[in-house]
């Protein structure tokens, strides 16, 4: 090992929690993704999209809980594949915590925002 | 740096093992959809912090370029889950697939069972495109 070994192997317990946390998440993405995909792309269809459809879908609050879980689930299980494959490419230990971090803060942004708008709702231009 | 760069590419380039494949047709799947899925959580949250800029995405939804590239995105969630399942199932419950050749039957299954799943959306979703991408059947 020494020098040789792969920054990745240096956090065992962390390794060992992100691995578990891409199984579940994935076992709980089947369904939740897949019901999402049939009901918005298949059902609704893309072209039917508009403010006052999301703002109707958001009314009921099941929904708004579905859509939480969905962007929790699925934008960190998506963060942690690319870390996942990302990592293959870098040696050594700068680079190794310059990735972590640029992905930690950009699954923070992009599911903060995610969030808001889930919680905020439809605004409706004046 | 660079160098790891340089052996991780060759490396998926070369890389003739078991499962060769799937490691990438995965991986491939599971970028193009982190791709959209950030595209697609930023797109939709303009419903609360920029309403009028929801409104111009969703006529840019209906460009055929768009439409398209949603089917082949469709294909990689379905995909993704897919092999996703294959992967849970031999690591849980038959480890010994790893080692043997049916694991390629197994794989080609997996490849049969994606078609099917996706067979729906390209039916709907093709129609969509034909009609509202495309312009035929009086859509546009």
């Amino acid at each position: 090992m020494g020098s040789t070994e792969h920054p990745a192997q240096m956090k065992r317990g962390y390794h060992v929690l992100t691995w578990k946390w891409m199984r579940y998440s994935a076992f709980l993405l089947i369904p939740l993704v897949w019901i999402h995909a049939i009901i918005q792309a298949l059902i609704t269809g893309g072209h039917n999209l508009s403010l006052e459809y999301v703002n109707m879908r958001w009314l009921i609050t099941g929904w708004r809980i579905y859509d939480i879980f969905l962007l929790a689930f699925a934008f960190s299980h998506g963060t942690l594949g690319l870390r996942q494959v990302l990592v293959d490419f870098i040696r050594d230990e700068k680079w190794y915590r310059v990735l972590n971090w640029g992905l930690f803060f950009l699954w923070l942004i992009i599911s903060t925002i995610g969030a808001v708008a889930i919680i905020g709702g439809v605004k409706f231009p004046e | 740096m660079a160098d790891r760069i340089k052996s991780t590419l060759s490396g998926y380039a070369k890389y003739r093992g078991r499962g060769h494949v799937t490691f990438l047709t995965h991986r491939i799947s599971g970028l193009g959809t982190f791709v959209y899925l950030t595209l697609h959580i930023l797109t939709t949250s303009t419903v609360f912090f920029a309403p009028q800029w929801y409104e111009a995405l969703v006529i840019f939804f209906r460009n055929p370029f768009v439409m398209f590239a949603e089917i082949i995105i469709s294909f990689f969630v379905v995909y993704h889950g897919v092999n996703g399942l294959r992967l849970a199932y031999i690591d849980l419950f038959r480890p010994d697939l790893l080692e043997k050749q049916s694991n390629r039957k197994f794989m080609a299954a997996v490849f049969l069972i994606t078609l099917l799943l996706w067979s729906p959306a390209v039916a709907i979703m093709g129609y969509d495109f034909l009609k509202y991408g495309l312009g035929f059947f009086g859509g546009g």
